[in-house]
């Protein structure tokens, strides 16, 4: 009696919760997001609800092999706006990471979750493509002027700098 | 004297009466010929309409009031058989028999169904708004009959389609009574066509669900039906479409999940194939408007730009993109 009256309780208390964000559409997008994310996740990447805020998620990808970022874990926060997905998702990059399309607040330069997001991007999409920026960077639309050029001009010394700030920062 | 005025008065007055029985004769077979010509749609709309025998029975009856009055026929204790018994079929013959009677042309008639429905011509104004298929039949004597004949061999699973779709047909309907009037016959076939194929498609998807017990077997030889004959020949502007949404279609939307309906299913806003539901399809077009598939900004008026490629998709695009709108 006192489980079902509690089960109950909970189911009132989320379906309220959704109603008076009043974004369900939103909330059963990003909810389907998080059970495909958990079933298939995409290689060296995960995500989740911070807390119990469907709209605020936490990432990390882990620095991929073969690049100065090998080995490092960065972690991102993720807020989804409440007109998710006609409205990308804001992803902050919470580790310091020395790179040309990410400054040093954390911001990212990425198409795809600016003005060529498109409504059928999932997280699963812009994690991947944040990954990529990874092995490659693109130095011609940078966030961080400074690294771009030493990227264009010396990039053995980016390369060095980056591995550095890996071991300071994302281990 | 007195005779030559009186052959003098009754010899022209001959000529005219017999002019005058002649012309009425040949109004009356011209008349004839022309309903000939209406009476193929009209047996084909009521093998359409078989299912509501009740009504076409009841129908015939009217019809067949209207004809006995018409020709003031010596079978008029026959023509009112059918109001007291059920015995529809045998009236029927006697009806064509009067037409032959009136007019050689009906050799060629081909059953009692039309040749009742013949005599009543006249009186198909009045039962427009009775019943659909009426209506229905009323929409199509506009003088296609070649086209018809020629679309025989669809007939079978056209009408099918037709008689799954028949719910959707009075709102067909309302565009269809100005068109009758229209003298171009250019613009009929191609009207009836697009008015059918889109019903085809949308009753093949309800046909089709996946718990349907004939679907594996029935499927691929009606799929290449669909999409080979009829999407490349007739639809001139929507062969990428039409084999998406028999091919593929998403059972749920991609953008937020929920499962598509009907509706959604057959709408197709993008030419990139990209499907999604109504509701999101009017968020993505009061924001920047572009296909998530292909980023292409949507086409302004999609509805607009279909009609003016295939004029029959009006009737049926228009409400629901007006539903799309009331809805939200």
């Amino acid at each position: 009696m006192t489980t079902s009256s509690s089960s109950s309780l909970s189911l009132a208390s989320t379906s309220t919760w959704v109603s008076t964000t009043s974004v369900s559409s939103s909330g059963k997008r990003i909810q389907r997001e998080m059970v495909e994310l958990n079933m298939d996740p995409p290689p060296d990447c995960s995500a989740g609800p911070k807390g119990d805020n469907l709209y605020h998620w936490v990432a990390t990808i882990i620095g991929p092999p073969g690049t100065p970022y090998e080995g490092g874990i960065y972690f991102l926060d993720i807020t989804f706006p409440s007109d998710y997905p006609f409205q990308p998702p804001k992803v902050v990059f919470r580790t310091r990471v020395f790179h040309c399309n990410v400054d040093s607040s954390g911001n990212v330069s990425l198409e795809i979750i600016k003005d060529n997001w498109s409504p059928a991007l999932t997280i699963t999409k812009v994690l991947l493509a944040i990954r990529s920026i990874f092995t490659k960077p693109d130095p011609y639309n940078p966030l961080v002027p400074g690294i771009a050029r030493l990227y264009l001009a010396d990039k053995a010394k980016h390369d060095e700098l980056a591995s550095e700030w890996t071991l300071r920062f994302a281990k | 004297m007195v005779s030559d005025s009186i052959t003098n008065v009754s010899i022209p007055s001959a000529p005219i009466n017999n002019n005058n029985a002649r012309d009425l004769g040949k109004k009356k077979r011209a008349r004839s010929a022309k309903l000939k010509q209406c009476k193929l749609d009209v047996r084909r709309e009521q093998w359409l309409s078989q299912g509501a025998v009740k009504n076409k029975d009841c129908k015939e009856e009217q019809h067949a009031g209207l004809q006995g009055r018409r020709e003031r026929n010596n079978h008029r204790s026959l023509v009112m058989g059918p109001r007291d018994g059920e015995n529809v079929g045998s009236i029927h013959h006697q009806h064509q028999h009067q037409h032959h009677h009136d007019s050689d042309l009906d050799s060629n008639s081909p059953s009692s169904f039309t040749s009742s429905v013949l005599g009543s011509h006249d009186s198909e104004t009045i039962f427009t708004g009775s019943s659909s298929s009426s209506s229905s039949s009323g929409g199509c004597c506009s003088g296609n009959i070649t086209e018809d004949d020629d679309d025989g061999c669809l007939d079978d699973w056209e009408a099918v389609a037709d008689a799954l779709a028949a719910d959707e047909k009075p709102k067909n309907q309302s565009s269809e009574p100005p068109r009758e009037h229209e003298p171009i016959t250019q613009l009929v076939p191609p009207r009836q066509i697009e008015n059918s194929k889109p019903q085809c498609a949308r009753a093949m998807a309800k046909a089709w669900r996946p718990d349907d017990a004939f679907r594996p077997q029935s499927l691929p030889n009606l799929a290449k039906q669909l999409s080979l004959p009829n999407s490349n020949v007739k639809r001139d502007g929507g062969v990428p479409w039409a084999c998406n949404s028999v091919v593929s279609p998403p059972s749920s939307c991609p953008i937020c999940y929920e499962d598509l309906d009907l509706t959604d299913t057959s709408f197709l806003p993008c030419l990139c194939g990209f499907r999604l539901c109504l509701f999101c399809h009017k968020t993505i077009l009061e924001g920047d408007g572009r296909c998530p598939g292909c980023r292409k900004p949507y086409e302004n008026d999609p509805v607009e730009a279909e009609t003016t490629v295939h004029g029959g998709s009006l009737t049926f695009r228009l409400p629901r993109s007006c539903s799309m709108i009331t809805r939200s």
